[in-house]
């Protein structure tokens, strides 16, 4: 059991060295994170603490995953299972159960106790039969992988939109605007096998116009409904929507050009800060896609010719 | 026609592929045989462009790779993407356009998510996509590997075809009987350069050099009882 942890433990940090940072380090970056987004959330809004419950109640759920349970119960006595569960459970419960204590939300922490606990005695299959339909499947794939990945998202997207028209607030509006673009960055955040790149009978700047090009036309039709019913009602803020949307097509850009710079790696932290940064920032977009585009157009020369 | 001349391969101080010359003819099927890790993925990585290495590898469609339908031993699939979605990508890679359903040769479920397919499927899916891209070259990294009986007899007859239409076909197999059923030609690779290559008339004679050269003492050292 205790070699289970520390090999747990050893992937961990694997894959924060993998970001290019030390271990320790991105352990305090994380945990400053936590505290930080944590304290602005429950300062912000009233529904941080849902929020909590389901993000954590999803993360122990996903250790309840039937194949990966199988496998456990394959390599552990029913004893040692049942405590590697209750130890894993409370490791990732825990952050949550204390911020939610901490902001005096105790029926929620109670809940979400009672919920891991009753996690470790079930397995959950990944439900992967039913197919959910896009209309992104001519091109695919990280529109097809990503719309399916957040489909429930986009409901509750356009429902902040029609919350922001009713009640008359600009600027939940554009943030529903942005919000779309911002999943969308998630879908070119992990690299491809470099078969599927190697299959395309492109040169690196054909790919990349081509990549460039579904990504922002497939960005555009789910926020098309949003851009249009802001248009509508507030017609005369049009320069300034528009103005969002460019800045949205533009972090795309970005995104999908580091994402090929730094192919067939992921984007590292250091990289990955600077586009966060700069997003902060949109004039820097500016400089800062063209220079990962002819990046991304030097890296591809070696799959693509 | 491709040519490979002297193509060498490296991982560091360590030499996977050393100085291997072939001439591959259209019309003909050629089996590369080894033991695992006798560089046959590797030199397959090469000849389609997908590794770096020395040496020259031409042909006369340029770009090779965009010519190449390369069957991965393991095909790398996504979680939440269909078959037909699959073959699509695939097909949308070399600009082609194809009826996916009416060719689906295999009966593959295609509007299911490919992670529920099973390691046949899975293989009968990528041979699919590579077969509508419709290549002049074809890489077939074990093919027959984890395939039904029925679909390993398609097969056979599909490499038959692709000979018969004047194309290249290279096959890696741990089954002799699939190369001796499908190949023109075999060559043995061992410890990354080729040590015999033999015509149809000699593949009897390399099966049981193999046999008897891979089993010898082997099993007795084990002491069955």
């Amino acid at each position: 059991m205790k070699d289970y942890f520390l090999l747990q433990f050893t992937l961990i940090t694997r894959s924060i060295k993998d970001l290019g940072i030390n271990p320790f380090i991105g352990s305090l970056i994380y945990l400053a994170g936590f505290v930080g987004i944590s304290s602005f959330l429950f300062y912000k809004t009233a529904f941080a603490g849902y929020a909590y419950i389901l993000i954590s109640l999803a993360l122990t759920a996903k250790l309840s995953e039937s194949n990966r349970i199988n496998f456990l119960k394959l390599c552990f006595k029913d004893n040692d299972l049942k405590r590697i569960r209750i130890i894993e459970n409370s490791i990732v419960s825990l952050p949550f159960l204390i911020v939610l204590v901490y902001n005096h939300q105790f029926i929620g922490a109670i809940f979400l106790l009672i919920c891991s606990i009753v996690f470790v005695f079930s397995s959950f299959n990944t439900p992967v039969n039913w197919t959910i339909p896009t209309p992104f499947s001519k091109k695919p794939f990280e529109f097809i992988v990503g719309f399916r990945n957040t489909f429930f998202v986009y409901p509750m997207v356009y429902l902040l939109t029609f919350i922001a028209i009713a009640f008359d607030n600009f600027n939940l509006g554009i943030f529903s605007l942005l919000l779309i673009f911002f999943i969308t960055l998630g879908f070119y955040l992990k690299p491809e096998n470099d078969y599927l790149v190697w299959s395309f009978a492109l040169t690196p700047k054909q790919f990349m116009l081509s990549k460039l090009k579904t990504g922002l036309v497939f960005a555009s039709v789910l926020s098309f409904p949003i851009l249009v019913a802001l248009s509508i009602f507030y017609y005369e803020e049009c320069g300034l929507i528009i103005t969002f949307y460019l800045i949205g097509c533009l972090s795309l850009i970005t995104i999908i050009s580091a994402k090929y710079a730094a192919f067939p790696n992921e984007i590292n932290f250091v990289e990955g800060f600077i586009i966060l940064n700069c997003m902060s920032f949109p004039p820097l977009l500016l400089l800062l896609a063209p220079y990962f585009y002819f990046k991304a157009t030097h890296t591809l020369q070696h799959y693509l010719v | 026609m491709i040519q490979v001349t002297a193509l060498t391969k490296s991982y560091g101080s360590i030499q996977v592929l050393n100085n291997i010359h072939f001439t591959f003819l259209e019309g003909h099927v050629y089996g590369i045989v080894g033991e695992n890790g006798a560089g046959k993925t590797t030199l397959f990585k090469c000849i389609a462009g997908i590794e770096k290495h020395e040496g020259e590898i031409t042909s006369q469609y340029s770009p090779l790779k965009n010519y190449v339908g390369f069957l991965m031993t393991e095909p790398y699939l996504f979680s939440k993407i269909t078959g037909k979605e699959y073959i699509q990508l695939l097909c949308n890679a070399r600009g082609k356009k194809n009826d996916v359903e009416q060719k689906n040769i295999f009966d593959l479920p295609l509007n299911q998510y490919v992670s529920t397919y099973s390691t046949g499927m899975k293989k009968k899916l990528a041979i699919t996509a590579i077969l509508l891209q419709e290549n002049n070259y074809f890489i077939l990294d074990e093919p027959f590997n984890g395939v039904d009986i029925q679909s390993n007899i398609i097969i056979t007859e599909i490499i038959h075809k692709l000979k018969e239409l004047n194309k290249i076909v290279l096959i890696s197999s741990h089954i002799f009987s699939t190369l001796n059923d499908t190949c023109d030609e075999i060559h043995l690779l061992e410890k990354g350069s080729i040590t015999k290559s033999v015509k149809k008339e000699g593949f009897s004679e390399l099966e049981a050099e193999m046999k008897k050269n891979l089993v010898g003492n082997k099993i007795n050292q084990l002491e069955l009882k």
